[in-house]
Parts: C-alpha cells; sequence; structure tokens
C-alpha cells in the first residue's frame, strides 16, 4: 500500500489494514512513523511544507516497496507520506513491514524508511518560530545509510 | 512539438531560483544530463555550480551522463529530502 496525500494519517488503522491484508501469514509488524521535529533546541519549527514530484514519487515509493518485499521476504508493506504545509510535531510519514518473523520485518522497515529519504522525490521547506524560511538540505549520514544497504547487498550477493 | 523539444520541470529550490515550474526547452538532437546542465546554467546564471543537480528523465532517475532525447520530460532538483 502506497498513500501520498495532504491529509494527515491514522497509524494504527494503516496497521490494522496491514494486518488484515496479510493474514497469518505474518508473525510480526514492524512500523515506524516520523514527525515534524524542532530545526535545534533553541530553533523551533512553525511550519514544514512538503513538496513532490507526483507520479514519480508514487512510483519511486511502489519501487522501494517491492525492492522490501523481494529482499526480505515480506508478506506486506505500507508507506504514507504526507505533503503540503505541515505544523509542529505533525505526522509526516508512516511506513510498515509485515513479516513472518521480526528480524526481517525491523530490516525491511528500516530499509524503506532509508531508501525513501535518498530516493522519494520529496522536499521539505522548513520555516522557524524567528520567521526564517529555507530548503532543507540533504544529509550525507542519509546517504551513508542507503550505501550501506546496497553495499550489504553487493556483499551478500558474492 | 514534442520532436524539437523537452519538457523541463523545476522543483523546490530550483523553481524558485528559475522562476518557473516547467518550460519547454528547444532540442533538435540528443544530449546528455552533463551538456544539459551546462546549458541551463548558462540560461540561468543562479543555478551554479548547475553540475551538482540531480536529474530525472521520464520520471526515472537519471545519471549525468544519461543520454536525453526530444520528447522526454526531463526534472531538475536539488538532493532529496522527504521522510
Amino acid at each position: 500500500m502506497v498513500i501520498v496525500q495532504e491529509s494527515d494519517f491514522d497509524g494504527a488503522a494503516l496497521q490494522a489494514a496491514l494486518r488484515e491484508q496479510v493474514g497469518a501469514q505474518a508473525g510480526a509488524i514492524v512500523t515506524f512513523t516520523g514527525y515534524v521535529r524542532d530545526f535545534a533546541p533553541e530553533q523551533s519549527t512553525e511550519t514544514l511544507f512538503l513538496e513532490h514530484y507526483p507520479g514519480m514519487c508514487e512510483r519511486e515509493l511502489h519501487e522501494i516497496a517491492e525492492t522490501a518485499r523481494q529482499r526480505w521476504q515480506l508478506a506486506g508493506t505500507v508507506i504514507a507520506h504526507r505533503v503540503g504545509a505541515l505544523s509542529r510535531q505533525a505526522q509526516i510519514v508512516f511506513v510498515a513491514a509485515a513479516s513472518a518473523h521480526r528480524g526481517d520485518a525491523f530490516r525491511g522497515c528500516e530499509y524503506m524508511i532509508d531508501a525513501l529519504k535518498t530516493r522519494a522525490p520529496f522536499w521539505k521547506r522548513e520555516t522557524l518560530s524567528d520567521g526564517n524560511s529555507f530548503w532543507v538540505q540533504a544529509r550525507q549520514a542519509d546517504q551513508d545509510r542507503t550505501d550501506a544497504w546496497n553495499t550489504a547487498e553487493a556483499s551478500a550477493a558474492d | 512539438m514534442s520532436g524539437t523539444t523537452i519538457n523541463l520541470l523545476y522543483f523546490a529550490r530550483i523553481a524558485e531560483l528559475v522562476g518557473k515550474r516547467n518550460e519547454a526547452w528547444p532540442l533538435a538532437e540528443p544530449t546528455t544530463g552533463v551538456q544539459l546542465l551546462a546549458a541551463l546554467e548558462t540560461r540561468y546564471p543562479d543555478l551554479a555550480p548547475a553540475s551538482r543537480l540531480k536529474l530525472a528523465i521520464n520520471q526515472t532517475h537519471a545519471k549525468a551522463n544519461a543520454p536525453i532525447a526530444p520528447g522526454d520530460e526531463v526534472a531538475i532538483f536539488e538532493p532529496v529530502t522527504g521522510g
């Protein structure tokens, strides 16, 4: 299940829908929820604006989910991401992975959120409480995490 | 028209720098991402250095040396920051 929408999502309802979809195949569901956080302890965030590339965005998310399903034998996945203006502490993203066993569910969920951060075409514009506004810059640490998954897959294939 | 242009899409900070979200860009012959970014930097100096920018061709991430043909949809953007 891939959802890109302006409105808020209900993580519990998404998890319940996934559980119903996978039935008794899945002994484990791991979920991740991302929230709007303050830019820095002394610089609180007023609003976060999420822009995206409609079409390509959904395609990338489907591809990320499909890669995770195959690599960790997941029974089902959910990726939900909000766009538009989000207020302080609002929910941004929800990712869930269902699998027979917890290890695959944990790794599949972590892979999906890591891959989303470096591949899915979303951009954040941050407005601080002091009025300062700017486009968020990509972090090398996020790219390093995605690269690490690719390296792990390459060495597993050796 | 699709035989002599590409459809350029700009996102986020790049859309602000060029002052538009899309445009038909003349392209009579195949080119590469590197050549397109260099031409865009000439047209929009605020993009410099344009070599740092990312491309998607027909809604798929593309390397800078990827070929671009007339009729393609080409998106130009900074590294993504979702999640």
